[in-house]
């Protein structure tokens, strides 16, 4: 085929380039970008097409069982709903497999054969990131707050108080606090109308940037942000009152007082943002697993994001589905990490500079 | 005299009296005291419980979602038997599949890192290529997606796979730990035989990695309940027995959640889990000082 | 008018094995553009003095009693009473510190400007053109470039230049005392030569007093006016340079001369100090140097000698047998130094 002596030789002439590449830490991080998102998408393939009792050989058998297609039409069909053409030997496959995805064709849904996989989940990955990303940056930045003060506090009942509690909830699995959450604040103490909140808007109500809408988005979003907040809210209490506690000891911290800067100055910018810089990074690494925390979450409060998507495509046995958003997760993860290393080298001074 | 040395002149065999002056050590503080008995307790409660009291598995629908009351201190579930009984049942599967979980993992994470630390090179490439992939892809994620296409059967395949996923972080640790100390003893080490490299790493290595190596199986076992009793609830995993995870299923497929009566069949394994959980982190701080050697002193 | 007037001063901090009294009643004068010179090994308790004088104990020390007297031109303070706000203003206005570990006396993520501007903010000067335009003559004063070194971050300039930024810095609210730590401890030698003849400029300059405490003898031999020997949390001997280094008078003075190697003449035997610094936690019976002299005898079990006077004006040692130690030195020339 054409198209695979030109694979073969683009492979070919990056070998050339790799020599160059070990300079460039820049480069270096893409590279592992580009790797991992290659090892995800080829993980997926393999689980899809190679291992026994794969999906495709699976709907195949569905499909010509009763009889009423032949083995052909049934193959041509699969390989157009996988986005993998079943005909070529498996090499061929795998790389116009990786083709579509460079192009961002991941195939069509099972279920309905018109509507391709990349739509259904850009429908609904704006909300799992929506409510996920609000959570755990109220978390964060709630988070850094008691931290500092925790850590200003040291030995305080405050501090203690903040610790325990914030140890505590993070080691609840968060799938069990949105469940009591809904046990607790909805059916036993009716404060909070659950079932008015289910979804992820009100029925009828009309998309648009009106405050009805964004009041309704928010209304339904406020249960699965608020777990997504005290999930998180305990790591970066106890991050941030650990990493505080270190930069209080170094000497520039001591060296500011003695040139007599305010306390108020000295907790901001002096020990607070050295404090905080390593942990913006974890969080920009957190923001890649927004979709996969939020799994068991959005089936708790029946939020139509990525990850009940998933739950439904795994109940109706839709696969390309399933594959398509295991795939974009995992991109979601990389690209999160490669914005995560970039973000920090640009925050902290002392990374990539030159010496005078 | 102190707990510890009251422990230490105690005429029992030695791999006993380490364990019993360990366990002092930990116990010294309230957190680690807090850790040992809430991990102790579920253990004997979930192992030896169920020899003890009988699972009630009849079928009662005149006592369904009964509140708390003498006879059932936890209540009822939807078919009227004692949830107090299925708590005490339930344990056994989770706690099983998360120490094996945790056991694989670590097992892994030690041997290969410290064969990818030793061996530099291609095998150190590959390996550490293959645990940078793993960190990266979103494990719940994957896990749902396995479990749909493989529908995994029983202890030792649930294992498998959570730990399939869990390896990746302590074998960076493990790796790095050792090529830093490679670097120092790398002359010396030369100067033994070919074996010794290997041996000398392991045996030097160990006792000082012991330390997040515990610590590392303790998490390990938190994040495999958290993956399990996850792929249960979702029904991802055949459903057989009486454990804390089923007990949630039902409860979510029997719509439980949203009845008033029903409420201490699903608090019932959430508590469960969660105190479980909660002791697990606990020891593990607890553990913390142990391996503090200013701490540990008499 | 002394500048500074330390009385009796006496500096705790709390550790396991109970309270360590890093400064054990301490008391020496300062004169307005005067330069003194504190020596002492480490675990003498110069560090703790030194944070001590500002004020600017960690968390676990405290002082125990005395006081620190301060002469401005409104009168006479006491910086142990002053209260926080007080205290602050009074930091690098009226004394500035300059640490031992210049390395690390800068925030890593902010610019060397920024730094200036904060430290300006601090006191009250607003007025960014105004303070850019004196760190710019400061920063010509210690001979470095102001358009480079503001615009960089402290881990781009060397461990040379970041001393002389602090120094500039320290300059900046035109304080009348500079305290420095072991300023030259971190530096290369050649480094060393630079910071001690900028040091040397800047006060003929502008006549301010400096306190610095160090180990280094040399130093003191440079810059000082008069020096202090330090030990066990005490001074042990005052007196101007010229009298320590040819007449000392305290047995611990004269290890610690003994103890440095000379460039020029013979090869002598080089002798250190036997022993170990004292254990400040429950410090030594009578005299805190007793164990370590070769001069000691019952007595110095026993007594715990003050500071007297000895043979020559301005020059006290805390040693009941300073007439022996005086015989055995005897009272060189400077051509025959020790």
């Amino acid at each position: 085929m054409a198209s695979n002596a030109f694979h073969v030789s683009l492979l070919a002439g990056a070998g050339t380039q790799m020599a160059a590449l070990h300079r460039h830490p820049a480069l270096r991080a893409l590279l592992k970008a580009l790797l991992t998102v290659l090892a995800a998408t080829t993980i997926t393939f393999a689980l899809v097409r190679l291992l026994p009792g794969n999906p495709i050989d699976l709907r195949i058998d569905e499909l010509t069982r009763d009889g009423t297609m032949t083995y052909e039409d049934a193959r041509a069909q699969v390989s157009g709903l996988y986005a993998i053409e079943l005909d070529a030997p498996l090499p061929d496959q795998y790389v116009s497999y990786l083709w579509n995805v460079a192009r961002g064709d991941l195939g069509n849904s099972f279920l309905s054969q018109a509507t391709p996989v990349t739509s259904i989940i850009l429908a609904v990955l704006p909300w799992t990131l929506f409510a996920v990303g609000t959570g755990l940056f109220l978390s964060f930045a709630a988070g850094i707050g008691l931290g500092i003060i925790a850590a200003y506090r040291r030995g305080s009942f405050f501090d203690q108080a903040v610790s325990t509690v914030g140890s505590i909830i993070s080691s609840v699995p968060n799938y069990l606090i949105a469940i009591l959450m809904v046990l607790v604040l909805g059916i036993q103490l009716r404060i909070v109308p659950i079932t008015q909140m289910r979804g992820a808007t009100s029925p009828g109500i009309q998309p648009g940037f009106t405050p009805d809408f964004v009041g309704d988005v928010f209304f339904h979003a406020s249960l699965p942000i608020t777990v997504f907040f005290l999930t998180h809210i305990g790591h970066w209490i106890l991050s941030m009152r650990n990493a505080t506690l270190a930069a209080l000891e170094e000497d520039y911290v001591v060296a500011a007082r003695a040139r007599g800067l305010r306390d108020s100055r000295i907790m901001t910018a002096y020990v607070g943002r050295n404090a905080a810089l390593p942990l913006v990074t974890q969080l920009a690494i957190s923001v890649g697993f927004i979709v996969g925390g939020a799994v068991l979450i959005e089936q708790v409060f029946a939020y139509q994001g990525v990850g009940q998507r998933l739950l439904r495509a795994v109940a109706q046995r839709d696969y390309p589905v399933m594959q398509g958003i295991l795939l974009l997760t995992t991109i979601s993860v990389v690209v999160a990490n490669l914005a995560a290393d970039l973000l920090y080298s640009k925050l902290d001074p002392r990374v990539g500079h030159a010496t005078l | 005299m102190s707990l510890v040395r009251q422990v230490r002149t105690l005429a029992l065999p030695q791999p006993l009296v380490e364990i019993a002056g360990l366990v002092a050590v930990i116990a010294r503080r309230p957190v680690g005291l807090i850790g040992l008995v809430g991990v102790g307790a579920f253990v004997v409660t979930s192992y030896i419980g169920p020899l003890v009291v009988p699972l009630t598995n009849s079928v009662d629908i005149a006592n369904v979602y009964r509140t708390p009351s003498l006879a059932h201190p936890l209540g009822t579930d939807f078919q009227g038997r004692d949830v107090l009984n299925q708590i005490v049942y339930g344990g056994r599967d989770i706690l099983s599949v998360a120490f094996l979980a945790a056991f694989f993992s670590t097992a892994v994470a030690v041997t290969f890192g410290s064969l990818a630390a030793s061996s530099g090179g291609k095998v150190d490439t590959i390996v550490v290529v293959l645990a940078d992939i793993v960190l990266t892809v979103p494990h719940l994620i994957v896990l749902i997606v396995v479990a749909a296409i493989f529908r995994p059967e029983g202890f030792l395949v649930l294992a498998l796979l959570l730990a399939s996923l869990q390896w990746a972080g302590l074998l960076r640790q493990v790796r790095a730990q050792i090529l830093s100390l490679k670097e120092r003893e790398y002359v010396e080490a030369a100067r033994s035989l070919d074996l010794g490299l290997f041996h000398v790493i392991f045996r030097e290595m160990l006792p000082n990695m012991a330390s997040y190596v515990s610590i590392h199986f303790i998490f390990a076992m938190t994040g495999a309940v958290y993956a399990q009793v996850g792929l249960i609830v979702l029904g991802l995993v055949p459903l057989s027995g009486a454990n804390w995870g089923i007990m949630l299923y039902f409860a979510q497929s029997q719509g439980a959640l949203y009845f008033r009566d029903s409420f201490w069949y699903i608090l019932s394994p959430i508590l469960a889990i969660s105190l479980f959980q909660l002791s697990l982190v606990a020891l593990s701080a607890g553990l913390e000082d142990v391996f503090n050697p200013r701490l540990r002193a008499g | 008018m002394s500048l500074v007037s330390v009385r009796d001063l006496a500096i705790e901090y709390a550790s396991r094995r109970g309270p360590v009294q890093a400064v054990r009643g301490l008391s020496f004068d300062v004169q307005p553009g005067e330069t003194v010179a504190i020596i002492g090994e480490s675990g003498s308790g110069k560090t703790t003095l030194a944070v001590g004088l500002i004020h600017l104990l960690p968390r676990n020390a405290a002082v125990t009693r005395g006081e620190i007297l301060f002469t401005e031109d409104n009168g006479i303070r006491d910086v142990i009473q002053m209260d926080s706000e007080t205290l602050r203003r009074f930091r690098w206005h009226r004394a500035a510190m300059v640490f031992q570990s210049a390395l690390n006396s800068f925030n890593p993520v902010i610019d060397v400007w920024a730094q200036f501007l904060d430290t300006a903010r601090a006191h009250g000067m607003d007025d960014a053109r105004a303070v850019k335009r004196r760190a710019g003559e400061l920063l010509d004063l210690v001979q470095l470039d102001p358009d480079r070194v503001l615009r960089a971050y402290p881990h781009q300039l060397s461990g040379g230049m970041k001393q002389r930024v602090l120094i500039a810095l320290s300059l900046l609210l035109g304080p009348r005392l500079l305290i420095l730590d072991e300023p030259t401890t971190a530096l290369d030698i050649l480094t060393q030569r630079q910071v001690i003849d900028l040091l040397r400029d800047l006060r003929r300059q502008l006549g301010f007093a400096m306190i610095f405490i160090s180990h280094d003898l040399s130093l003191a031999a440079e810059l000082a006016d008069r020096v202090l020997t330090m030990y066990a949390g005490r001074i042990v001997e005052e007196a101007r340079v010229a009298d320590l280094f040819y007449r000392p008078r305290h047995p611990y003075s004269v290890g610690l001369l003994r103890a440095v190697p000379r460039v020029s003449g013979e090869l002598g035997a080089l002798a250190s100090i036997p022993g170990s610094p004292p254990d400040l936690v429950s410090p030594p019976s009578g005299c805190a140097y007793h164990p370590r002299c070769p001069f000691a005898i019952d007595r110095c079990r026993v007594e715990d000698p003050s500071l007297g006077p000895v043979d020559s004006p301005g020059h006290a040692a805390a040693c009941l047998r300073w007439q022996t130690v005086a015989d055995a030195v005897g009272t060189r020339e400077p051509a025959e130094a020790l």
